[in-house]
């Protein structure tokens, strides 16, 4: 009858139990593209082998970690910019009544569209070396999942909780705040997860299209024109991890400030 | 009747008692419900009840009769096609804007991101309750019901018979001199159900409410109500009225006693005649 959130010693344990077979299988992978690459003799320009790559990794890892830190602002300024916008696209999309579903329906295209094609332009309107370039595509990347999925939430509303604040004769303010947001943060942390890592896509790829002389995105491109494929690759897996970070952060929000939900997760009623 | 809500719920319900008005009184209430086929379903037809302050009346017919209809037009959720009702003297609007009832429906419908006591609070927040009094008032509730040990717990930490009591204390955190239920305690196994029957009668006798009950369940409503109303299946009529003659306060004794099956067999008769009938 008294069932308490796990306790974060066990919740960790569980988390690593959880990744244990992943890291497993991503080890072996590792081993077997090692194997492979030294096996095979292929040429490093091809595939470096891991132990070249985290060589390389190591080697540059002030220079990457210092342009690191200018995607990093792009790609949080970008996160803040769109999450905080879908939100309140979300919030006017709901009290436009008739037309709102229509406009939904066209985020939802738009959702799918590659974003990210339009960084040429956002760099000519912009600045190839501003930051706002760079966030606005990543910006754009975070608003349509949230706005999407925020909607969502906004109308996911149990009407048993609707009839209940009628029947307290609530304004509709209140129950916008008491019941409509608090229902729909899930749906705005699902959101904001989807467009984490994309952001960081987002990024990387307008800053391959220019960028300021330090950034991850123009490091990765300049080791590839020189042909130096390890330092490349270590750059790639320098904005793989930065993604991966970005996911997590967002989830660890997640399970703090939607404890219920995790709740819903664990498969009990 | 402009008794504050804050007076004591003994207090009210001595004040009400004196008061000749009924609590509740509907008079020559029909409900269509036009369908989209272009046939209408009419759910009440000719529906006429007085419910006296203090009573527990419980509405009693097959699923589908209009029993929840019924109490949706006392609670203003739904407005009858014609007829009159009114609740505590006004109509059943006012009745609603000054919460003068509380609701409790099948599912506790309690919400997630609150702990048990900001649940119990809800009714109270939304009247601009001070923070303080909130607090305390949720506490007293929470105490009448038995759960001041949870106040902190999330709903979905609770049993479903916790969290059904924690729906009855927000129903009751306004004071309101009338409780509505839609089939509270349907959902509930069998132990938790008749556990709960008990409590919900000493709610009654603490707090002095008028409380209107649904069920489909004949000893529930007999064991419980001081009256019970019989609807008739689609379009729901009342057809009979029994007053429940057993003895206050009711024990689980009472469940075995010979008045208590007396009883029982006259409704389940009634309720008998009504499925026999043709529907007009
Ligand atoms: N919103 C509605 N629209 C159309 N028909 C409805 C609606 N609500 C109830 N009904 C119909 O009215 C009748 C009575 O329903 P209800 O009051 O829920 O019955 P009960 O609670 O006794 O099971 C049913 O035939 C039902 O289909
Ligand atoms: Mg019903």
């Amino acid at each position: 009858m008294s069932i308490a959130p796990p306790a974060p010693p066990a919740r960790l344990r569980g988390a690593l139990a959880a990744g244990a077979p992943a890291l497993a299988v991503g080890a072996a992978v590792v081993l077997l593209w090692q194997l492979l690459v030294t096996a095979t003799g292929v040429q490093s320009f091809i595939l470096p082998s891991p132990t070249d790559i985290f060589g390389a990794l190591l080697d540059e890892l002030p220079t990457i970690l210092r342009d690191a830190r200018v995607t990093l602002a792009a790609v949080l300024l970008g996160m803040a910019l769109g999450g905080v916008s879908g939100l309140l696209g979300a919030l006017l999309l709901t009290r436009l009544g008739r037309i709102s579903g229509p406009l939904l329906t066209v985020a939802v295209i738009l959702n799918c569209a590659p974003v990210v094609a339009l960084a040429p332009i956002a760099n000519n309107w912009l600045g190839v070396t501003s930051i706002w370039s760079k966030a606005c595509v990543a910006g754009l990347m975070v608003f349509f999942p949230v706005l999407v999925n925020t909607t969502r939430g906004l109308r996911d509303v149990d009407t048993l909780h609707l009839e209940l604040m009628s029947a307290l004769a609530a304004r509709p303010r209140h129950t916008l705040l008491l019941v409509r947001l608090p229902r729909s943060l899930p749906f705005f942390f699902n959101g904001l997860r989807l467009g984490a890592a994309a952001s960081v896509i987002g990024v990387i790829v307008s800053e391959y299209f220019g960028g300021p002389s330090q950034a991850l995105g123009v490091y990765i491109a300049n080791q590839a024109a020189l042909s130096r494929f390890a330092e490349t690759w270590a750059g790639v897996l320098a904005a793989s991890v930065m993604g991966l970070a970005l996911f997590a952060v967002v989830a660890g929000c997640e399970s703090r400030l939607v404890p219920w939900q995790r709740h819903r997760h664990d498969g009990d009623t | 009747m402009t008794a504050p809500a804050t007076t004591t719920p003994r207090g009210t319900a001595a004040m009400t008692a004196t008061d000749d008005a009924p609590a509740i009184s509907l008079t020559d209430v029909h409900k269509v419900f036009p369908a989209s086929g272009g046939q209408s379903v009419a759910a009440l037809e000719r529906i006429g009840l007085d419910v006296r302050p203090g009573a527990f009346v419980s509405l009693l017919g097959p699923s589908g009769c209009g029993k929840s209809t019924l109490l949706r037009i006392i609670a203003d959720l739904t407005a009858p096609t014609t007829g009159t009702v009114t609740v505590g003297g006004r109509s059943a609007r006012e009745a609603r804007l000054a919460r003068d009832y509380g609701l409790v429906f099948q599912q506790a419908g309690l919400l997630d991101w609150r702990t048990v006591r900001r649940n119990v609070e809800l009714p109270l927040q939304v009247g601009g309750v001070s923070r303080a009094e909130r607090k305390a008032q949720a506490e007293t509730m929470l105490d009448l019901v038995r759960l001041g040990d949870v106040a902190d717990r999330f709903p979905w930490q609770l049993s479903g018979g916790m969290q059904q009591r924690v729906a009855i204390a927000r129903a009751l955190a306004c004071r309101p001199q009338l409780l509505l239920m839609d089939e509270p305690l349907g959902a509930l196994d069998e132990m938790t159900r008749e556990y709960l029957q008990g409590e919900l009668l000493r709610i009654w006798r603490d707090t002095g409410t008028t409380v209107v009950f649904v069920t489909h369940s004949v000893s529930e409503a007999v064991f419980l109500s001081t009256d019970i109303v019989i609807m008739s299946p689609r379009p729901g009529r009342i057809t009979r009225r029994i007053e429940v003659g057993l003895p206050q306060p009711r024990t689980v004794e009472d469940r075995t006693s010979p008045a208590y099956f007396e009883t029982v067999t006259e409704v389940r008769k009634a309720l008998h005649a009504v499925m026999a009938e043709e529907p007009a």
